[in-house]
Order: structure tokens, then sequence, then C-alpha cells
């Protein structure tokens, strides 16, 4: 008997090993594991490798060593160089030039922003989902706009409004400047304030996203039961409402917080013209000269990153558990805002039309003038659109956009690249789910909730620089390829979110009730869970279709030409001035995404605000 | 102490009414039920008069104050009635601890801190959760839950108290502990409460009052007592009590004694009704409950009665519930002891009492009530 029970526990690994792997959320948490570590923590390893590199250029002329020779030369140079001699002190110094006042710059850029994304996004979130303002519909509809475009739309269309001849090197007078004769001054039209505000804007439906979920999913019986007991409405908001969903509202704060400090398109729009440079942009500029200097800005990126994820997680697991939030709602009863109805619901709707549909026709029109800064009627045509044999403008292309091969060719990739994207992460998203709800509990689960959710916190130049480097190892990646696996990898943690929020809402008995008649495990996937929970899942494929359509910082370093994608022609041609193609172009991406976007809503029910919903 | 009137209270949700031309009368220091199946419209009855919710037209008097009326465009907040109410999930505050919950209610009264104090100490000791009062409710289990709730709700000593379905997330034997308990805080309060439930048997136990619904309309409005030996029409003596009234189809004729004579399909009778009535229709529903159903071990020829074969056999210690088999129809018996009869026995029925009731078949409506003696 006691031999028997020696033996015992050597005799059971192997068995244990095959009833490990014969349950499928096990296989799924062990390959993603795997496959996560390959594709985030080991691109994050050879950064920090990098950082320690001399690279070809002049970092080997400054240091005197051979490339690839490891070095502290980047850190010194970028972080402690605090007096070069120069006349100002440690204002003149190179580090701070380089790397303080940009870090100062991101993180106040940040701070105001994302107050302002949760300001905005909240009021608007509290207002449709828990009072009876008017236009509802309507107004979450076009208040999602803002997010869905491509993120310098707001940028450019702020400097297309308030650009003149007065500020930067501004060489022709915007919107506000031509039509109405006011010249904005330049704090207004460039710099930290614009920065700040259009990503404020740009996030604000992420916000309104993010907490409407929590309003929404909070039980309207928590406000009655104050109201019973003789609140007054406002204390029932500071003392119940708030409270309540305010570990919710710091977590959308600390995603927006790391979505602004991440943000590139916007800074280079609205910050570069006048040199004022924030962390990504400084990346950029010094990856042509300084790689391993480029390499720590980005790491340094990647740590705030991290800290903002531990912070977060923090807030989860308290003694007062919200758990309840997410209890059934029954009947909600709405704020009656009486008399003030009106005038908020129609200062909210010419916000929304100066945000979300002024922007569209301000591209419009951009794309349509010939001559910039006239905008009379003699001076428009369709050309741009579907001209052909337009040599005389000389811009770079002879035909309108529609007519255009190469733009043509570009939307082809753009739509293949989104699409693969989003089945790729999508079904990622549904796997992971699926592995880390069955499994809630386990280490592994937790490394894997984990991992998928790491690349959010990366920023998108960053990745995109980190899968730079490693294509230089790795030489198979390349190409559409490389695009295909960053965006996959990139946009997994949005389909991996709403993978596990479906799995969260579906009890255990409904998988149990079919593996109990032996159904195997990919139809129970296939023919139960998915179909339950088609919406959720579905949004998780949207998303990173989405994503994919209008990003640009995370291709940018990646494309074979800038011709491949349209948002990175799209930039092309803004920077050499074609700005009238550049608009059209625009235009067409949004409009492609908003089609898309309202095509699958109407066909699936998935929709981008049922998504990422906490 | 306030009495509640609702008159002509009209609640559509789209284009189904929820609560549809409603009346009800309720005194002070009643403890009133609202019972029906789901969808009947009582918790929407209940939100209505703590103005949780808004009716479509009618009007709410509490006390000597009207709280809505949809033609004098009267709507009072819920914070400004002056009730109490027990949620079914609780709604306990999940960032507060238990004393914060309870005391919460106070601070908004401006009582003073040492009054607060006393006051959620009373209270804590009432529904015995002193231990609990520094913990967070995530930390408590249901009962204890359900416990702070009725703390809570009580605090304010309100002089009305709403509760919806307060024991349905409990498990059976903390239902039945809550169920006396809150029995006698109905009395030691002296507040008019108006409860809502699906359950029957809570609101035949609990009140002194059932009002009915089905539909958004009311079928009842009396004592449970009442409701139970007296039931207004079908769906009343169906849907109260347990096991459910027997119904038997059957033809029924005046006779020039009084009395009618009744052909059911598997047996013929003479019933004797307790009042005079009027009989306008041929068809009829006879009820009879199944403690009025006497099972008699063998026929006895002196006794009027019915052959039986016994169908099945329940028994539970205290009674058995026997379902017998009289020609085609089956009937359903219960007798106050444990008897275990084999299946398939031939016993003797008889029915038993003067509360056998007649319901018009066509209208559903209660005719008569009175005795019944086979033929």
């Amino acid at each position: 008997m006691a031999k028997d029970q020696a033996k015992a526990p050597r005799m059971l690994f192997g068995n244990k090993v095959v009833v490990f792997f014969s349950k499928p959320a096990n296989v799924i948490l062990v390959v993603f594991f795997v496959l996560l570590c390959m594709l985030t923590l080991y691109p994050l390893l050879t950064l920090v490798s990098e950082t320690f590199t001399v690279h070809a250029g002049r970092e080997s002329i400054a240091t005197g060593q051979k490339r690839g020779t490891l070095s502290l030369y980047s850190f010194k140079k970028l972080l402690f160089t605090l007096d070069d001699g120069g006349e100002q002190g440690y204002k003149s110094s190179t580090s701070w030039i380089q790397f303080y006042s940009p870090l100062f710059n991101t993180l106040s850029v940040s701070l105001l922003s994302s107050f302002l994304a949760i300001l905005f996004g909240g009021v608007v979130a509290w207002l449709v989902t828990r009072t009876n303002i008017r236009f509802k519909k309507f107004i979450s509809a076009v208040f999602v706009f803002p997010y869905i475009m491509p993120s310098w739309t707001l940028a450019m269309f702020w400097s297309n409004f308030f650009k003149n001849v007065n500020v930067g090197p501004g060489t022709s007078n915007g919107i506000m400047a031509a039509v109405f004769g006011i010249m904005m001054p330049e704090w207004f039209v460039y710099g930290f304030f614009p920065i700040s505000m259009v990503l404020g804007l740009h996030y604000a439906p992420f916000a309104y996203i993010l907490i409407g979920g929590i309003l929404r999913n909070m039980d309207a019986n928590l406000e009655e039961a104050a109201s019973i007991l003789k609140t007054p409405r406002w204390r029932i908001v500071s003392r119940i409402t708030l409270p309540i969903v305010m570990p919710a509202m710091l977590s959308t704060l600390l995603l927006v917080f790391a979505s602004t400090m991440s943000a590139y398109a916007v800074p280079v729009f609205l910050g570069s013209p006048v040199r004022y440079y924030v962390l990504s942009t400084k990346m950029m500029s010094l990856m042509s000269t300084y790689k391993g200097q480029g390499y720590i800005i980005a790491s340094v990126m990647i740590i705030f990153g991290v800290v903002i994820l531990a912070i977060n997680q923090s807030f989860t697991g308290k003694r007062k558990s919200f758990t309840t939030v997410t209890g059934k709602s029954s009947q909600i009863s709405l704020v009656n805002l009486k008399k003030a109805n009106w005038p908020i619901a129609l200062i909210l709707m010419i916000v929304l039309v100066l945000l979300a549909i002024l922007p569209l026709v301000s591209f419009a029109l951009e794309s349509v003038i010939i001559k910039a800064g006239d905008y009379s009627l003699s001076n428009m045509t369709l050309d741009f659109w579907i001209g052909r044999n337009l040599d005389y403008l000389d811009q770079g292309d002879a035909n309108g956009i529609l007519f255009s091969p190469k733009v043509l060719k570009a939307l082809g990739n753009s739509l293949l690249l989104g699409i693969s994207c989003a089945v790729i992460a999508g079904t990622c998203g549904v796997l992971v789910g699926y592995g880390i709800v069955k499994r809630r509990g386990t280490w592994l689960s937790g490394a894997v909730n984990n991992l998928s959710f790491f690349p959010y916190l990366l920023p998108s130049l960053a990745f995109g620089a980190i899968y730079l480097a490693m294509s230089g190892k790795l030489p198979f990646i390349n190409g559409m390829f490389a695009l295909i696996l960053i965006g996959s990898v990139k946009y997994l943690p949005f389909a991996s979110r709403s993978g596990i929020n479906a799995m969260l809402q579906l009890s255990n008995e409904i998988e149990e009730a079919a593996v109990i008649v032996n159904v195997p495990w990919w139809k129970r996937m296939t023919r139960i869970i998915f179909p339950i929970q088609k919406s959720s899942f579905l949004s998780g494929y949207l998303l990173p279709f989405v994503s994919c359509m209008r990003e640009l910082s995370l291709f940018t370093l990646l494309v074979p030409t800038s011709d491949t994608l349209l948002t990175t022609m799209l930039m092309q041609y803004s920077e050499k001035g074609w700005d009238q193609f550049g608009n059209a172009i625009n235009l067409l991406i949004i409009i492609v995404v908003l089609i898309i976007n309202f095509a699958v809503n109407k066909l699936t029910g998935a929709s981008i605000d049922k998504g990422i919903g906490a | 102490m306030p009495e509640i009137i609702l008159e002509n209270i009209t609640k559509m949700f789209g284009k189904t009414a929820a609560v549809d031309h409603l009346d009800l009368l309720i005194h002070s220091g009643d403890f009133i039920t609202l019972l029906g199946p789901s969808g009947c419209g009582k918790t929407t009855t209940l939100r209505m008069i703590a103005g949780l919710e808004t009716p479509t037209e009618g009007k709410i008097t509490i006390g000597d104050r009207v709280v809505f009326s949809s033609e004098d465009g009267i709507n009072i907040p819920p914070n400004k009635r002056d009730v109490g109410f027990l949620f079914q999930n609780y709604a306990l505050w999940p960032h507060m601890t238990v004393y914060q919950n309870i005391a919460f209610g106070l601070e908004n009264l401006k009582w003073s801190k040492p009054d607060i104090e006393s006051r959620v100490a009373e209270l804590l000791a009432l529904l015995k959760i002193e231990p609990f009062s520094k913990r967070y409710p995530s930390e408590l289990s249901g009962g204890q839950q359900q416990r702070v709730a009725i703390a809570r709700t009580l605090a304010p000593n309100p002089k009305v108290l709403f509760l919806d379905e307060p024991l349905s997330n409990l498990d059976a034997k903390l239902r039945l502990e809550m169920r006396t308990e809150l029995k006698r805080l109905h009395l030691s309060t002296k507040a008019t409460f108006v409860y809502v439930t699906h359950d029957q048997l809570e609101a035949m136990t609990l009140s002194t009052k059932v009002c009915l619904m089905k539909n958004g309309i009311m079928q009842q409005y009396a004592p449970p007592l009442e409701v139970y030996s007296q039931p207004a029409n079908l769906f009343a003596a169906d849907f109260v009590g347990n096991p459910a009234m027997n119904f038997i189809d059957a033809k029924a004729a005046c006779r020039p004694d009084g009395s009618v004579g009744l052909k059911a399909d598997s047996f013929s009778g003479v019933f004797m009704p307790d009042e005079k009535f009027k009989l306008d229709c041929s068809d009829v529903v006879i009820g009879i409950r199944p403690e009025f159903i006497g099972i008699h071990d063998e026929f006895q020829p002196g006794l009027q009665g019915l052959d039986a074969t016994v169908y099945s056999n329940m028994p539970s210690g205290m009674e058995t519930t026997v379902k017998l088999k009289v020609g085609e129809t089956i009937l359903t018996s219960v007798i106050f002891r444990g008897v275990d009869y084999p299946v398939d026995k031939k016993v003797g029925i008889s029915f038993l009492g003067d509360d056998i009731l007649l319901f018009d078949k066509e209208s559903g409506l209660k005719l008569v009530s009175g005795s019944l003696k086979t033929e």
C-alpha cells in the first residue's frame, strides 16, 4: 500500500500532461503564451539590446567604434548631457532638447488631453445613458466619428481651418483667415494647446465608449435606492454614481493617457511646424540619425506603458469589490433634463457637427479647389477625383484618385491588410478569450491575459521600429507579411478584450450542456459559443479592421514604398504639398471606414462601441 | 398615518398596457401584497407608487397629499414622497461599508451625528448584523446583504414601505426565516407595507390583504383567506393554493327545490348553494379544493360517493397528496396524515363541506359556493 503511494506521483506525471492538454483551453493558452512571448517579449529584448549597441553612421563616427559594439554612448548622450557649455545652461543642452523637454511636453499634453477626453466623453456618456436628452441616436452615432476617423483628421482640419500666413511656416490662409479674416495667434494654431485639444477630442469618443458601457451596466437600482432616501440629484451623482464608476473611470483615464502618450500623427501636424516636439516625434527624427537614442526613447515610452498597466491592475481586486456594477440592470428611469433639454441637446449637436461633420466638408472643399486659399466656385474642379491626364497640375499623379491605378492599388492593399489583420486578430481574440475565461484564476491564464494586452501599451511607432530592427535579423519578416503580422499583434488587445467580455457573460453550463452530449470542441465553438455572443465577438473583428485602415505610425517604418498603403500615401502627399490629392485620399479612407463600419453594424449588430466596453 | 389611493392608474409601454385602469385603496397599517405571475404589472405598480416610474394616466394619493395626477400635472419625485423601498437585488452601494449604507439616508435628512450613530446601532441590533458594520457588501452572504438592505430602508422610519420581491434571491430556509421577521417588523414599525411577489404562499402568510393581478388588470382584492376560499374567478382560484384546485366541466340545470343538477363526464351530482342565486348559463365549472375530497379506504354503501382508483400517491409526512382517477378525470386530494396507498387501489371518494364552488365557464366568474353530493 505504502509502496504504491510512493510510486504514484511519478506514474501520474505523464498522465497529468495528457490530461492537461486534453482540455482545449489549456492548449490554446500554452500556444498563445509561446506565440505572444515570441511576438512581444522577444522584440522587446531586441529593443533593449539595441539601446546598448553602436549603430552605423553618426553613432559610429562619434564613438569611433564599429557598429554592433556594446556601448553606453547613447544613454550618456541622451540622458546625462545636461551641460555641454551652451549659453542658456541646461536649457540648451543636448539631453534637455532631445529628451527632457519632449518628455515634459509629452506628459503635459497627455495629462491635459486625457483629462479633456474623460470630461467630454464622460459627460456625453452620462447624458446619453442616464438622461432623457433629445436626439440620442444621432448623438451616439455621430460622437464616435472622430474615433473612427484617422487620428490626424482633426489635426489636419485644425490646421486647414486656423492656419494663416502670420504663424509657423504657413504660406497660405486657412478657412478662418480667408473667409472670416481672423488671424489666430500661434499658440492657438500650433504647439501644446492645439495638440492637447485635438488629442482630447479624438479620444473623447473612446472615453465615451468605455464610460458609457460602465454606466449602461451599472444597476439603476443603486441610484434609485439613494433617491428614495431623499438624496438630492447632485449628491446622488457625487456620492453614488461617481464613486461606483470611479475605478473604471480611472482605468479609462490611464488607457487614454497611454494612447495620447504614443500619438504620433497629431504632434507631427501641429507641433513640428513650430519645432514643438514630444517623445514620439523626437524618436522618429532620431531614428534616421541616432538610432540608439531613438530606441532609448521607445523604451522609456514602453516603461511608462507598463507602469500604467500595473497601476490599472492594482485598482481591480480591492476590498470594495465593484463586481455588482456589472449586475443586471432592470428598468432605468432617466433623469428629466426639463427646460435644459433643448439647449444642451442643441449645443451638443453644434459641437458634434463641428467635430465630426465639418472636417469632412473641409476635406471635400480642399480636394476640389485649384489654388489654395481661394474658396470661390470658379476655383473649383472635380479633376482631383475623376479627372484624367492631369499632367498640367504636376502633382505626382496624372489621374483623379478614383481612376488612378496607384491609388486603387493602395486601396486594395489597405483593404487586404485590414481584412487579414481583422481575421487573424479577431479569431485569436475569440480563442484567447475562451482560454483565459475557462482557466480563470490560474497562473497561465493571468500571464496570457497580460501578454495579450501588452501590445496595447507599446507605442505604435516604437513597435514598428522594433519590428524593423527584427526584420534585419529575420529576413522573412518583410513586405505585406510584416505589415499583417505587426497589425495582428498590435490589435490583438482589442479583440481579446471583447473575446474575454463575451466569454464572461456566458455561463459555463452552456458549454457543459454540449460537453455532456459529446459535442467536439470545435463544434461547440462554432455552433454554440460563437453564435450566442456573435455581436460581441464580431466587434473584436471590426475594431482591428477599422484601426488598420486608418493606421499610419505603426506601418510607416515597415512599408516597402510609401505608395503601398493609403495612409502612407496620404502622408507622402501632404509632405510634398499635394494638398488636393491628400485631402481627397483622406476623405476616401474615412468614407471606406464609415461604410464598412455601418454595413457590419447593420448586418450583424456588432459595433465599435460594443467592443471595448470595460 | 397615510392611506394610499390609486385612481384609474394606467401605464403604457409602447402600445401594451402594463397596468390597466387600476383602482386601489390601501389603508394605513395594512400589509398589502401585489400578487401575480411575472409580467402582470405588479412591480410596475409598486414603482409607480414610489415615483420611480411615471404612470401614463391616473392619480395617486399618499396620505392627504396628491403625489401624482396626470390631469393636474402633478408628479412629486421619489425623494419627496416619504417612502421606503426595498429592492429585489438589494441595491447596496458597493463602495460603502454596511454602516455607511445605513447611515447615508439619515445624513440626507441632516440628522445629528450622535443620532445617526444610535439609530444605526439600533438597526444593526434589530437585524442581528452588528458584527458586520465595517464590512463591504461584497463581503457578506446573500442573507446578510438582505438584512443590511432592510436596515437601510427602515433607518429613516418610513411610514410607507415598498418591498419588491425581497425574498426571491434567498434559499428556502432563509426565506422562511426572513418571512417571520418581516411580519414582526410590520407589527413593530406600524408602517404600511406594500409587497410584491409571485409566490402565493408568501402572499397568503404575510399579508392582511392580497391584490391579485393578471395582465395589468386587478382580479381580486381581499384578505388572503377570502381569496383562498371565495376566489372571484377561475384565475384567482387556480393561482392561489398548492396543490391547485380541481376544476371539472359540467352541465347545470336548476331544480324546483333551489338546488342545481350537475352532469359531468364521469359523474353526476346535486349542488346545494349557500345562498340564492340565479343560474343563467348551462356550462359551468365545478371548483373543489384538494382538501375537500375525502377518501374512504373502502366503498361504504351508506355513504354517498364515487368509485375511484389511486393514480399516484405522494406522502410528505404531515400530509399526503393523492391523485385519483374517476372515469377519465384526474382529481387531486390532500389528506392530513401520512398514508401510502398502493397505485391502482380502488377507493371511494366524497366531496366534503360547503366550500365547493361553481364558476361560469364562459366568463370565468364565480357564481356561488355550496355543497355537492353525488347521485
